[in-house]
Parts: structure tokens; sequence; C-alpha cells
């Protein structure tokens, strides 16, 4: 029969193709001319990249830097096969949440005898970044090539309609009791489906159309675009420091501003954890379904690109707190160098280049993040600037040194699987935030 | 089963047929399920060579309450999802079977398949969306208080069942669909001279003998449905808390985000155990070979 | 029973599809019958509507208007970004990523793939379905469960190893090496047509053994013809599957030569860290993407219906 004379031909062409594939695999390389390979998540700044590979090439013809971006998901399960596997990118681009199993399982490469023999100054980048990146070992695992902030992104055409000047929106000020001029704005801001604001009387909670601020699911454990800058205000602290070996969620001034956070919801003011789970803050905020949302500099392109017939993003800074200053998470990416990688030299070079005032001026062109040394994130502000958008609310925290730093600690990944399902009970109205001190014991067991 | 043997084993032959997928077993399926169950006795986080620890982690495993959980909410999701899609499954294959014979109608039920089921999960989360959604903005229309389809605790995992119905329903009336085929066109014509209505023929024809290949369905998307999972990481995550941390999801968080891979095999096996289990009792309450044809 | 008594009688029919007694006659069964299927069908395309609504919207403007049933400002820019037919900057200015994919190299990746697994498989399954129904010998039973409890191996235990041995094989970025993990035999595809072998009529293949036949052309002459209707349900079924796979296919197939049609999609799922995805691209590109197989569903489905007239399986 004919199927089968087909079936049979491709059983027998199986071990030949298996041959003819094995024989190519290997790429030729020869000993002069090297080719890395440089991983990164984000699309929006991948032209930059390839741009600066460009650069790099031309200043050192013998390497080639292959450029390649995948979205979030795809790139971690990626790099952690690759890991697992040994193929793995010579250089990535990384993030805090997984530095520290990267640096404590010995998967990616000290910089430091690097840095001593080339002489680079870890002073040259915006105060604390590099901190970021330093090990609990005490060695130096990346460059900072960007850092973020957060600010309040609002709809103006919204707060235009509820009487609110942009100045007033850049100097709200917030406290835990009864939430300041910050929490009457949002009140403000609320508008039921019959037209009534939140402080209002007549005012339906249960059927608000546009909310006053979004809640972005729970924050989990750090917070860092919901509570973190709130929190930070009131002087508490999430851990005891950089590399360090206790939490703090059982802290009371923690524990009262996620009070205050969670009584939004009450109030109508703020989508239930019900109402809020599905499509992303910045589609909600961009339908006009909300008016403000506290996020992060790296969604401003996003945002700013969703402007519409009813939409008119604006930025403003985050509200000052009890202490009398704002407060923002800081965060910054850099790039490290696979452990296995076949070409360590090339990959620093290349690692060297895109901590280097050259390749981050390409960077900052683009208008996209916030490179990290000063002269570059001035650039980038005005690269923001030709495109209409005035992204100070973001750099305010940098210039008045408002900033925090990111939790690094051990066992971040399971300090997030503990804290998160039971931030998420209390943002549901299922639990009181009292109820986190029972879990910070159990968080700070993991340290023993 | 009836068979009348003739002398001679034909083990020889049966070897020989068995060789191909004989290979595929051992090399793909065998040997990594062996090496999952070594490492299920280890310490293991993917990044360092793994440490025998003995039973510990099966130790730990008993007093987590997130892995009770996930039990009780992979057991919810089975129910409803095998529950719903099985039932309407059938009706839709007989529906199919006795009202039409236009390829049309099989080919619609089909289109929810050919969409790749991270897609379909999207598409449903934006349909359910509390706020940007069509489902409730037509809720609301008609005065009726909106779902919070996938923020909802009690609800989440409801959702998650009825959209992989949503996206299977054809597959499953077609796998039944075939089973009806199968059957004799005869037993409906006597049917028809005995005068039987639309019930009795589907109870005392169509039912008994479809029956292999319904206990062949529920078989595999009992054990399907267990592992859930695309949908999970696609939509909810897990939550609203612990909702939908459905055993295979957290099984695959234990193992890429936590690192903690011999915890994460200690898990997979406990699943292996209890879908094997599960199968080994379908099997014997479905007489899953025999059909009513054949006594 | 009376009815059943008639099962003796199993010759071949040539019923011809009108006067098929499988269909009811009553005309009020036959009205809520058809109304039943009017109903699962809407239900069936109204998100699949949604996807082509999406598909040809704005994505910038779509938000902002949950409740039209149309396209919002209707556009051809999605489709033109999956296509790879817009600029970086088009794309970028209507919420799209700059990356675009080599659509045509890419499907024809995957329906290589795709062919060569559904083929293989299934025919290496039907051999062991064969072994496992119909042949005589000694602990098959027992075999048969061993081979089914690779249905309840978890993903995570074969994805690590699997990917390992792909890659020592020297198979990475290969179409071989994306099929090679499921292409000898699946346990969903044994224990499909093994219910379906089991009833094939023994009397037939027996007397096939006296006339001296071997049982590999028994194999290929009889029971294949015979359950050729549900071969081909379970070639579709499983070529529709590998063609919608995407984890491993991505994590073997980086190349041009060796991407699927799925992984090149993927960039337009998650492309910031806590973003939404380019909605509109995501929905064109599964739009596209299902086209090929709907039209091979077409295609072979008409088979399926085709088959109704045999009855040498019961």
């Amino acid at each position: 029969m004919k199927k089968n004379r087909v079936a049979i031909a491709l059983i027998a062409a199986v071990p030949l193709l298996l041959a003819g594939c094995a024989a190519t695999a290997p790429a030729a390389s020869t000993s002069t001319a090297t080719t890395l390979s440089y991983g990164l998540w984000d699309a929006n700044q991948a032209p930059a990249y390839t741009q600066c590979a460009a650069d790099f090439h031309k200043a050192n013809p013998k390497i080639t830097v292959k450029v390649e971006q995948l979205g979030w998901d795809d790139y971690w399960s990626k790099i952690t096969t690759g890991f697992v596997s040994g193929s793995n990118y010579d250089v990535f681009t990384s993030h805090l949440s997984q530095f520290p199993q990267f640096m404590l399982n010995k998967q990616i490469l000290p910089l430091d005898s690097y840095i001593k023999a080339d002489g680079v100054d870890l002073k040259a980048y915006q105060p604390g970044l590099a901190e970021l990146w330093k090990g609990s070992d005490g060695k130096q695992y990346g460059l900072p090539k960007d850092f973020d902030t957060i600010a309040l992104f609002y709809n103006k055409q919204l707060t235009d309609a509820a009487g609110l000047s942009a100045d007033q929106l850049a100097n709200l000020k917030w406290n835990p009791d009864n939430g300041g001029t910050y929490e009457a704005a949002i009140a403000h801001l609320t508008v039921d489906k019959n037209g009534h604001r939140g402080d209002e009387a007549g005012f339906d909670k249960n059927n608000v159309a546009t909310y006053g601020i979004w809640m972005e699911n729970s924050g989990g454990g750090d917070g860092q675009t919901q509570w973190s800058f709130l929190a930070a205000t009131t002087g508490w602290k999430s851990t005891n420091g950089v590399w360090g070996n206790k939490y703090n969620y059982n802290d009371p001034k923690f524990q009262k501003t996620i009070d205050w956070w969670q009584s939004l919801v009450g109030k109508g003011y703020m989508p239930s954890f019900e109402a809020q789970t599905g499509i992303g803050w910045s589609d909600q905020l961009a339908a006009g379904k909300v008016a403000i949302a506290s996020n992060g500099s790296w969604m401003t392109g996003a945002v700013f690109g969703a402007k519409s017939a009813t939409f008119t993003p604006a930025l403003a800074p985050t509200p000052t707190g009890p202490n009398g200053k704002r407060a923002s998470m800081f965060n910054g990416l850099a790039d490290n160098i696979w452990a296995g990688t076949k070409h360590p030299a090339e990959a620093w070079k290349w690692v060297k280049y895109l901590g280097s005032l050259a390749c981050q001026s390409v960077v900052a062109k683009a208008g996209v993040v916030f490179p990290a040394i000063p002269a570059a994130t001035d650039a980038a502000v005005a690269s923001f600037k030709a495109k209409g958008i005035d992204v100070s609310p973001f750099t305010i925290q940098v210039k008045d040194k408002t900033t925090f730093l990111y939790p690094i600690t051990d066992h971040r990944s399971d300090v997030n699987a503990l804290i998160t399902p039971a931030m998420e009970a209390v943002m549901s109205g299922k639990a009181k935030a009292s109820s986190l001190s029972a879990v910070n014991t159990q968080i700070n067991a993991l340290f023993k | 089963m009836a068979v009348t043997a003739r002398k001679g084993s034909q083990f020889r032959a049966a070897v020989l047929f068995l060789i191909p997928a004989s290979i595929g077993f051992v090399v793909f399926f065998a040997w990594p399920a062996v090496r999952g169950l070594f490492l299920s006795f280890t310490d293991y986080n993917l990044l360092r060579p793994p440490v025998f620890v003995g039973f510990e982690n099966y130790i730990k495993i008993w007093s987590d309450p997130v892995f009770w959980n996930s039990l009780r909410v992979t057991l919810e999701y089975v129910v409803i999802n095998v529950g719903v899609q099985t039932a309407a499954a059938l009706v839709l294959a007989v529906l199919m079977q006795r009202f039409t014979r236009t390829m049309v109608v099989r080919g619609v039920i089909m289109l929810p398949y050919l969409i790749a089921n991270v897609i379909v999960a999207l598409v449903w989360y934006w349909l359910a969306d509390y706020n940007l959604g069509i489902i409730n903005a037509a809720l609301d229309f008609f005065g009726i208080h909106k779902i919070g389809f996938f923020g909802n605790q009690n609800i989440a995992m409801v959702t998650i069942a009825m959209v992989n119905v949503w996206r299977h329903l054809g597959y499953t009336s077609l796998l039944l669909f075939a089973g009806l085929q199968a059957i004799p066109r005869d037993v409906y014509e006597a049917a028809e001279v005995d005068g039987a209505g639309e019930w009795r023929v589907f109870r005392s024809v169509t039912l008994p003998l479809l029956r292999p290949v319904l206990a062949f369905v529920l078989v595999v998307t009992v054990v399907g449905s267990f592992q859930v999972f695309d949908t999970i990481a696609v939509t909810t995550k897990g939550g609203p808390v612990d909702a939908t941390r459905a055993i295979n999801y957290y099984i695959y968080q234990r193992a890429f985000e936590r690192l903690d891979f011999g915890y994460a095999s200690a898990l997979a096996v406990i699943l292996m155990i209890i879908l094997a289990g599960v199968a080994l009792l379908q099997n014997k309450l479905l007489r899953a070979n025999e059909s009513d044809l054949e006594r | 029973m009376a009815i059943l008594a008639l099962k003796t009688t199993r010759r071949a029919r040539s019923t011809s599809l009108e006067s098929d007694p499988a269909l009811a006659k009553s005309k009020v069964s036959i009205f809520f019958g058809r109304l039943a299927l009017l109903i699962v069908i809407l239900i069936t395309l109204f998100p699949i509507y949604w996807m082509f609504r999406t598909a040809f919207s704005n994505n910038r403007a779509m938000f902002g208007e949950p409740l039209n049933l149309l396209p919002v400002d209707f556009t051809f820019g999605p489709l033109r970004r999956v296509l790879g037919l817009s600029t970086t900057a088009e794309a970028l200015a209507e919420g799209g990523s700059g990356a675009s994919i080599n659509f045509a190299q890419y499907m024809l990746n995957s329906i290589m793939t795709c062919t060569l697994i559904t083929v293989l498989q299934v025919t290496f399954s039907a051999m062991a379905a064969y072994a496992f129904a119909l042949l005589n010998w000694r602990g098959r039973d027992k075999v048969f469960s061993v081979f089914l409890i690779a249905l309840m191996v978890p993903g995570i235990f074969t994805l690590l190893p699997n990917f390992i041995l792909v890659k020592d094989a020297g198979l990475l970025n290969t179409i071989v090496g994306i099929a090679l993990p499921s292409m000898f035999m699946t346990p969903f595809a044994i224990f499909f047509l093994r219910q379906f072998f089991l009833g094939v009529n023994r009397s037939i293949i027996e007397a096939a053994v006296i006339d001296g036949a071997n049982l590999w052309r028994i194999f290929r002459t009889i029971v294949v013809p015979l359950a050729w209707p549900q071969i081909i349900t379970l070639a579709i079924l499983q070529f529709i599957q590998y063609w919608n796979d995407y984890l491993w296919p991505f994590l073997i197939g980086q190349t041009e030569q060796s991407k699927l049609l799925t992984v090149g999609l993927g960039i337009f799922k998650s492309q910031t860290p806590q973003g939404n995805p380019d909605w509109a691209g995501l929905m064109a590109g599964a739009l596209v993407s299902a086209v090929p197989i709907f039209i091979l569903l077409l295609v072979f489905g008409r088979r399926i219906v085709g088959s109704i007239q045999s009855s040498g399986v019961k």
C-alpha cells in the first residue's frame, strides 16, 4: 500500500536526518573571531542595544554580539534551562528578583578582578545602584545599566473634570490615619454611576464607574508599585538591610499602612481584589476606569503611547508621608556574565561597554528607560521631553535622595511564595493586616 | 475478553510490532520517570548536584498545607471540568449523530481546539474582566451584579474549569463521535422497528455500545484534568490566595520559581501515584475493554 | 434485549447518508435537537468572533469601548504586524512591539514538524495497539498497563531530561529535535487505537491466518483499513495538538529554520514585565496560525463524515 511505503521511507530517513544535523551542529569557531550571545526581555529597548552591539563591533571587529529579545516569562524559562543544560547566553540582562539565586549557585561570574584591572569607577553611576549588584559574598556581579522609580500616572482629563490642578497633584500629603490630601484627592476623583463623587453625599460605593486609584494586585513581598512608597515614609524598612536575614512584616507601621490601603476598597475608592483581577492597570487607566495608578518609570512609554481622545496621560510624584518626605523604591538592572561562557574576557569587554557612557547615551536617546550614569540620565530626561513627556516626577526622587533599595535577601522566592497569598487574603478582606505577623515568623524561620 | 486463542503464541510478532513504541516509551517516559523518582529523595535546586535526603521531602509534604489545599482545588477542578465536559460532549455527539449530517457543525465545534490554550485563556480573561469585559458589561446592563470570574475565591476555579470545557468540548465530542460511528447501523434500525423513543434509543442502544470509548475518554480527560496548568499560569497564577493553586501549578512553582526541584519531584511522584490509582479504579468500574455488544 | 439480538448481522453496509438509520425521524425531536446544536454553535463562536473583532481593532482605542461589538477604529495594522509588513515605528505607534515574524518560513517549519510527528507517531502507535489488542502473547495486558503509566508521567519529569538528551544528540535547533520525544508514540494514541482495534471482528483475522496471511499483512490490509476513520480522527487531533504546542518547541527551536509558528507568535505575548500584551497583534497572530489547520480540518474532515458506512469495527 502506498501509505505504508511513505511511512517506511520516513522511518528510513530519520537516521540520515539525525546524522546530517549532528554533523552541522557544532558551530565553526575560528580562534580569532568570537560571537557572543546577549539576552534581554524588553522589546522597547532592543533597538537601542542592537545599536550598541553594532557600535561595539566597530570598535572590536573580532567580537560580534548577537542580541536576542524574548518576552519576560520565556526569557527566564530559557535562562533556567540554559543553566541546567549548559548552553546559555554569554551575557544577559538580569533582575534583582533572580540575581540572588544565580549568585548563590555560582551561575554568574564576579567582576571584581576585571573591574580592578580595567580601573572601572563604580562611583560613576547614580549612587546606590552599584550596591544592588554586590553579592552576599561582597563581590560585584554587575555594572548598573539603568534605574527605575515610582510615580503616579493619571488621566488629566479626569483630574481636570474634578478641578484638581497638576500643582495640587504634585503636592499631595499622606498619612496612615486618615490618608491626608492624598486620600481626599482619590475620593474626589472617584465617580459612581450616577455621577456622584466619592466625597459627596449620595455616593454609591457599590456602583463605581471610575475609581480614584487602582489596586494592582496585592504587591506581594515588596509592594514596589503598590504600597512601598507609602510604607517607607512611615520609617518602615522591609528588612534589616541589604542581604539581611530578618523581614519586618510584623511591624505595626507596615500593617497600619496596609490597613489604610485596604480601607480604600471598603470606601469604594479603589477596586476590590475581585474587581482588579484581570486586564492590567494601564489598559484600565487608558479606558477611563480609573483616574490614578501608581507605577514604575518603565511603563512610561506604554502609558503615554496609549493617549487617545478620552485619555491624556500625565505624571505626578508620589505623595509626601509622615516623615515629610516622599519615597520611592530604587531598582535597577545590570548585565550578568554566565559562569559557563567560553569567552569570559570578551564577555567582560561587552559588559564594560554596556556600562559605559557611550552605550548608555545611545540608550538615553531612545527615551525608554533612565540610564545609570548621571550624564546619560539627563540625556534620557531630554529625550522624554522631546516626546512631550515630563519625567521629573520620577527623577525628583533621585535628586532629593528619597529613594530606598529593593529588598535583596536570600530565599527571596520562598519569601514571596509565603507572603503573596497572605497579602491577597488581606487585600480581599478575608484577614486583617495583623495576620501578617504570623507569616513573618514563618519567613524569618527560613533564615535560621 | 472473549479471546478464542489460536494455538501458539504470537510473542515474536508482538515484540517486532512494539519495537518503535518501546523505544519512545523507555527513553522519553520511563527513564525520566525513574530519574524523577530518584530526585524526589534528594535536595536538588537544579543548579547544584542533588544531595540524597531520604524521605525528608515526603515528610515535609505531609505537613504542607499548600499541598493539601492544592489537592482539594485540583479535585474541584477535575470534578467540574470532567463532569460538565463529558456530559455536554456526550449530548453533543449524540445530537450530531442523530440530527445532522453536515460537516459545518463538526467543523465549528472543533474551532476552539484549533486555538492554542494560552490564547484561549487570554481571550476569556478579557471577556470575563470585571471592568472591561463584555460579559460583566452585559450583566450590569441587565441590572445583575457583576461577577469576579477570576478574582473571586469561590468562583475562580469554576471559571477556569469552564474555560477549558469551552476549548475541549468539540475535541471530546469528536472522540465520542468516533465511537458512535463504530456502532453498527442495524441496531438503530431495530430500535426504529421497536418504536423506541429518543431517550430509550440513547439509554439502551447508544450508551451501552459507546461504553468502551466513553471509558477511554473518561480516563484520558480525568488524567489530563489533574494536570491542569496553562490556563492557570496565564490567568490567576494560583490566586486569589490559593484558590487556583492546582497541584501541577504548585509543582511548577516549586521547581522553577523556588528552584526546589527535589521537593517538586516528590510532589510529582505523589501526583503520579494518585493518577495511576484513579485510572485503575476507572478501568475496573467501567470495564473499559468491553462493550455490551460482546456479551 | 430484542434490539441487541440483531447484532449478529455484521455485513458491510453502504447506506447512503440520507437514509442513515442513526438519524432521528420525529419532527419534534429534530426541532429541539437542532435548536440545541444552534445554541452550542453560538456559544462556541462568540469568543472566536471576539478574536476577529480584536484582530482588526486599534490596540490604543480598543479598551475605551468594551461594549462595541464591531472592531474599534478598524485597521489591518495588527495583521500587517503579524505578517511583518509594517515597520518598527508603525508597530510601536499602534501599541505593538517592533518584532516581526518570518511567517512563511515558520509555517513551513510547523507543517514539516507536525507532519513528521503525526505520521510516525500514529504509525508506530497503531503497530503497538495492534500488538496489544489483537495478538496473543503472555503478559500482554500487563505490558499494556505499564505503557499506560506513561500517560501519568508529569511534564516536569520529562522536560529537562528530554532537553538535555536532544542537546547531547546535537539536535538543538532542528525539526527532528522538536519531533523526537513524541514521534515514537504517545500513550494516548496507543490507548485510543487499541480501544478500536479491540472491536475488530476476530473471525476475519483468524480466517486470514488460516489463509496463510502473515501478521504484518493482516495489520496492513485488514486492521488498518477497518479502523481508518478512527486513525484519521486521531491523526487530526494529534496534528492540531502539536501545532499549538509552545514550551517544548520554544526551548528546542530558536533558529529561522527551526522556529515554529507558535514560537514566532510568542513575541506578541508578555512583552514587558508588568505590561499587557499587544492584544490586537496576539489575536491576529492566533487567527493566522489557526487558518492552516482549519483548512486541514476541512479537507480531512470529509473523511470522518465519509466513514459512517464502515461497520467492520463494531
